[in-house]
């Protein structure tokens, strides 16, 4: 039967949003038999309108151009001066480069997506979203694609105008494996993102102070400025179980062809990534429905300020 | 002419004017206790940051999240000199350890006004009525930075700690200028709180990433500041710039008391202020009067720009505007 929430009147097919609000049904187990489409559609739109502020945010106060893009290339230049007083070798300049680009990621989901259902609570949102006739996990997945794309921009801006005016030279050989990994480490660090974001329903004021302890610690054990091979078990510790690790050590080796220390070859690293980004898909869903459930029994979704 | 502050006599057969129930009133309550109303109220502030910050959890956790940040930090530029090895990374590692450690202090200042802001603004939603409080506005966020640097420091102290039990930083107590470092340390958390000032003020008029701006304003600031790398590596310009920042006077001053053989973060071959000085480094007294003249134009700078930011915050009805961000 057709989804009366389609109508082919008119150019194409057209969603008619007028009748997912206050239809006259039969029953209200009629009102609440979807079709799946209707959910489909439902949660897609869920992601649309979740993703919507973040993009739109970046139109509407610029101050954002100066603090997000400047500042964080001085940061970065920072390391690129320590690296120059020691005079090391070029590639290294182009290794804390890359690592500078690729924090804005991190603190992306560091910042918003873990902590974000955290603020959400705050700002008295949470009750919203869990009343509103949608999968959770379509709010977290507008969140990661709206950061994604706030990121980029920073991420882009550093990693170009660092790259020229420290002349870092790229040595690439494999274009789709090194932009893969790329997209597999975006993939698996929001992953890892919606596992935290559902830890942080159950978390109170720990949850600011975490968020810092995720931050110059991670980028230690994560090698954000150095091969991370150097830390030997901690490296390989970090590879294993923080994207970022494997994610920057994957393209240090596919930028920098050549490059030497590494501890496995890219294609490896790559593999490791899909598992990452599929287990934390699916480890995701599992603790969002589990915490959500504990946080229900344990009055914690509505205990703001705790 | 009469007397403004006297009262106007009341007319025969009238009795004065008097509010039911406010007999006891002192109006003197209503004009500031002057600069006991404010110490009352820095107090009071510092109280409340330190409960905010710190009283909530249990002291194990917290001493982890105090330290993790820092000595992470330190140790992050430790892993970079040992990959690049030779003389110079041996050379530069308790000069990038002490430069870390006591950066520790300036994130917690510059971010602790304007996180406090964000807080009680976006989250606790209590600015508004720590604004029409008697106490002064700058006065008592000031105190509540006071309470996050004190944080800051507890980590500045674990991380000069790790560096010289295990990262071999050399610490002799007889060696060290402790009236010097005394000095420094007094002056140099004056300018800290003062770029934090300049942040408050800054926040209090931006929404979206505000939360992540001290980080940022830290990040840009460790360029110039000598923290971990000498400034003649910069661009003149750029050591200009960080000649005329408090931060880099305050880390020189407190890395010449702490290790009195330690290379010069300010002077050096190929520096700025060879050139424009003619001497190799700055002396002791030199850093003193450079800290105590920039730190002094950073203050006047940072409560000018507060005052301005909280007028214009007061006139578009910022202070209670919940952003949501």
């Amino acid at each position: 039967m057709a989804d009366p929430a389609f109508s082919r009147a008119g150019p194409g097919r057209r969603l008619r949003p007028e009748l997912f609000v206050g239809q006259a049904d039969a029953s209200p187990q009629a009102a609440a038999d979807w079709s799946r489409r209707r959910i489909l559609l439902t949660d897609l739109r869920a992601v649309r309108g979740r993703a919507y502020p973040r993009i739109t945010g970046l139109f509407r106060e610029k101050s954002w151009l100066f603090f997000e893009i400047l500042l964080p290339f001085l940061t970065t230049s920072a390391f690129v001066f320590v690296y120059r007083a020691l005079q090391a070798p070029p590639e290294y300049i182009g290794f804390v480069v890359l690592g500078g680009a690729m924090t804005a990621f991190w603190l992306n989901v560091v910042w918003m997506m873990a902590a974000q259902l955290y603020w959400e609570k705050d700002q008295g949102n949470l009750e919203l979203y869990f009343a509103a006739p949608m999968n959770l996990m379509s709010v977290l997945l507008g969140m990661a694609l709206g950061g994604m794309v706030m990121s980029s921009t920073r991420a882009v801006a550093v990693l170009v105008v660092a790259s020229l005016l420290y002349g870092v030279s790229f040595e690439v050989d494999q274009w789709l494996l090194l932009l893969a990994v790329f997209g597999l480490t975006l993939a698996a660090l929001y992953g890892l993102g919606m596992i935290l974001a559902s830890l942080f329903l159950m978390w109170g004021r720990e949850a600011w102070h975490t968020t810092q302890l995720m931050v110059e610690p991670v980028y230690f054990v994560s090698g954000l400025n150095f091969p991370v091979a150097r830390l030997g078990f901690i490296g390989a510790l970090a590879v294993a179980t923080i994207p970022l690790a494997v994610g920057l050590d994957a393209m240090r080796q596919l930028a920098f062809a050549g490059s030497q220390v590494s501890l496995l070859p890219p294609l490896a690293e790559a593999g490791i990534l899909v598992a990452m980004t599929v287990l934390f898909t699916l480890a995701a869903r599992w603790s969002l429905r589990t915490l959500e459930r504990r946080a229900r029994i344990e009055g914690r979704l509505t205990m703001r300020w705790q | 002419m009469s007397d403004p502050t006297t009262p106007p006599p009341v007319p025969a057969g009238f009795a004065p004017l008097r509010i039911p129930g406010w007999e006891d009133f002192d109006p003197a309550r209503a004009r500031g206790g002057g600069l006991r109303g404010h110490w009352r109220g820095f107090t009071t502030a510092v109280r409340i940051g330190w409960a905010t910050e710190a009283n909530w959890t249990d002291p194990l956790l917290f001493f982890i999240y105090s330290v993790a940040k820092p000595v992470s930090a330190a140790l992050i530029l430790v892993v970079m000199l040992e990959v690049i090895g030779g003389a110079t990374s041996r050379q530069y590692r308790s000069f990038v350890v002490v430069g870390s450690a006591l950066w520790a202090m300036v994130f917690s200042g510059i971010a602790g006004l304007a996180w406090s802001i964000l807080e009680d603004r976006e989250r606790y939603r209590m600015i508004k009525y720590v604004y029409v409080s008697p106490a002064d506005f700058l006065v008592v966020m000031t105190g509540r930075a006071v309470a996050r640097v004190a944080v800051g420091a507890m980590g500045t102290i674990i991380t000069l700690a790790v560096g010289v039990v295990l990262l071999g930083v050399p610490f002799d107590p007889f060696r060290v200028d402790w009236p010097l470092l005394a000095v420094v340390t007094v002056l140099g958390m004056v300018a800290i709180v003062s770029v934090g000032i300049v942040l408050g003020a800054v926040v209090m008029q931006t929404r979206q990433e505000a939360w992540q701006y001290p980080e940022a304003v830290a990040g840009a600031l460790f360029l110039v500041s000598g923290a971990v790398f000498p400034l003649a590596v910069l661009p003149f310009a750029a050591q200009v710039v960080g000649l005329l920042t408090p931060l880099a006077w305050w880390i020189e001053g407190s890395r010449r008391a702490l290790l009195p053989d330690s290379v010069s973060s300010i002077g050096g071959e190929g520096s700025a202020w060879l050139d424009l000085t003619g001497t190799v480094a700055p002396s002791t007294p030199e850093i003193v009067v450079a800290l105590l003249v920039t730190g002094a134009a950073g203050t006047l700078a940072a409560g000018l720009a507060f005052r301005s930011s909280e007028r214009r915050a007061k006139d578009r009805g910022l202070l209670d505007q919940t952003t949501g961000s």
